[in-house]
């Protein structure tokens, strides 16, 4: 397998805090890989960095064999890098079609039809604003937005935050789709025994720094160590061991 | 009845000139974040290239011209000047350079066209009054509504309907997300920043049609323009043009009953909406309040 994402010892701040103290991860083509940690462990900062948001300090990041470490970030999402931030970031004041027309289509099985007939509630409310639709249907837009960029990569943040467990399940079929499609996915969760399920691999964060890296399954397994590291969507791991 | 009519439409054309003026600075305001006090500097750039240029293409194709290459100037001062601080979230850095550009393009104009007012020749065809009783609305001043509401429908209609227009509303929400989604927020920026000159240079070659040209002809219609923007609502360009209209027209009327006031009337509305709804009559909730 060969990593098409390659984040080296990178070092990110926000002003100056440090956050992330020499990260290391890698995606490679055709995984999913998830990214587990407490609040405030360094997830969403990993993903900022990745996608040229919060550009990293010190360290490097591959993406498809190029240096991407200091693009802006429309570059990356160029290359065919789809982004779902945390908290889906929905232009509320814009219709669903035009939320789906802002990303410059690039060539690619996924058109605006083939995007509206997998995610049929948007279809229904083309032409509603945004801000009218409901939790479930902005992250269904939220993810359905970045496909129109046509990825090999989505990173994915926190998509099932604040969504009845029905839609969340909804949500995970979409992402086992993607992979289907032969897109690589990197996805940050909360509820780890969820995204534990779906993942090939995965990485905990803590205070910025890798605190494990293995096969999902194995750390599916080990539920002290998912409850020591990875916080509060471990619980149902415990119940259920 | 026939002065309140004759002030009313004064104040009414004055009205356009700042709706076009607060066009630009509210599109410029909500998606580059800069508070464009070189506004006016645009307007005298339009204006004056429009005059330099009008023996060689007439006046109409100095009014296509002259607000263009404002457009073009404002794109490669945002290049060259604005683009290298936005990382400075602080709005005072651009305020001051801004501020400071407005004073070098007065007098710039000052140097290569002279202190001098001068006049600029509009066609006979839409200069004579359109009746003798109510002679002040003149052809022109009719076209300058009629380019005025063009200029605003056209700019509505790209933002509205152009994947441009849409990229535009989008980065004015969340710029971020739109950049992460594969926008070229540099390149929207600019060609924002372009749009927003391209609107000054129209109101200063209408306005040089009314009043002349003189270097500083862009300072007296600024600050009303930044007072419309409060009024209509930050984040509105709608908002913009209403408030625009309403303090020209206003400060029009009140010259009938009370001329030392109709400058003061503009400054008493805007205290007056800040004070009962601070967001501006189509501004929405959350920027002030």
């Amino acid at each position: 397998m060969t990593a098409i994402l390659r984040a080296a010892d990178i070092h990110t701040f926000y002003g100056k805090s440090h956050i992330l103290h020499g990260v290391s991860i890698e995606v490679n083509e055709g995984e999913i890989v998830t990214l587990l940690g407490r609040n405030g462990a360094g997830k969403t900062t990993t993903m900022r960095s990745l996608t040229g948001l919060t550009p990293p300090r010190q360290g490097t990041i591959e993406i498809f064999g190029k240096n991407t470490t200091h693009w802006p970030a429309h570059r990356i999402a160029g290359l065919g890098v789809g982004y779902v931030p945390e908290g889906r970031k929905i232009f509320g004041s814009l219709t669903v079609l035009e939320n789906l027309k802002v990303p410059p289509a690039r060539p690619g099985a996924w058109t605006l039809d083939r995007v509206l007939a997998l995610f049929p509630r948007l279809a229904e409310r083309r032409s509603q604003l945004g801000r009218q639709l409901s939790g479930g249907e902005q992250e269904m837009l939220a993810i359905a937005r970045p496909l129109l960029l046509n990825p090999r990569l989505m990173l994915l943040d926190e998509p099932s935050q604040g969504l009845a467990p029905l839609i969340v399940r909804e949500v995970m079929a979409v992402v086992r789709r993607m992979r289907e499609d032969g897109l690589s996915v990197l996805l940050i969760e909360q509820n780890a025994p969820l995204s534990l399920s779906i993942a090939d691999r995965a990485y905990v964060l803590d205070d910025g720094r890798v605190v494990y890296d293995g096969r999902a399954a194995d750390l599916a397994k080990d539920s002290d160590l998912v409850n020591k590291l990875a916080g509060a969507g471990s619980k149902a791991v415990r119940q259920s061991a | 009845m026939q002065l309140l009519l004759f002030n009313a439409f004064n104040g009414l054309i004055q009205g356009v000139f700042y709706a076009l003026m607060a066009l630009g600075l509210a599109l410029i305001l909500s998606l580059n974040s800069v508070i464009n006090m070189a506004h006016g500097g645009f307007l005298v750039i339009g204006a004056y290239l429009a005059y330099t240029l009008s023996p060689y293409l007439g006046f109409w194709g100095a009014l296509i011209v002259g607000p263009l290459l404002a457009g073009v100037i404002g794109l490669v001062v945002e290049r060259g000047l604005i683009r290298p601080i936005y990382k400075r979230s602080d709005p005072l850095y651009s305020l001051l350079l801004t501020f400071g550009l407005a004073l070098i393009i007065e007098d710039l104009t000052r140097t290569i066209w002279g202190a001098q007012g001068l006049p600029l020749e509009v066609p006979d065809i839409i200069n004579s009054p359109v009746s003798e009783t109510y002679f002040f609305i003149t052809g022109y001043r009719l076209f300058v509504i009629g380019i005025t509401a063009a200029a605003s429908i056209g700019l509505y209609l790209l933002l509205r309907y152009t994947l441009l227009g849409i990229r535009i509303r989008a980065g004015t929400r969340d710029l971020e997300t739109t950049a992460a989604l594969g926008v070229n927020i540099y390149k929207l920026r600019a060609l924002n920043f372009g749009f927003g000159c391209l609107f000054a240079g129209l109101a200063g070659v209408l306005a040089a049609g009314v009043l002349g040209l003189t270097p500083p002809m862009g300072n007296s219609l600024i600050m009303p323009s930044f007072v419309a923007i409060i009024i209509g609502g930050v984040g509105s360009l709608f908002g913009a043009v209403l408030g625009g209209l309403l303090i020209g027209l206003a400060a029009g009327i009140v010259t009938t009953y009370y001329p030392a006031a109709s400058e003061a009337v503009i400054y008493l509305m805007m205290l007056i909406v800040l004070a009962v709804r601070p967001r501006g009559l189509l501004g929405e909730e959350g920027l002030f309040e």
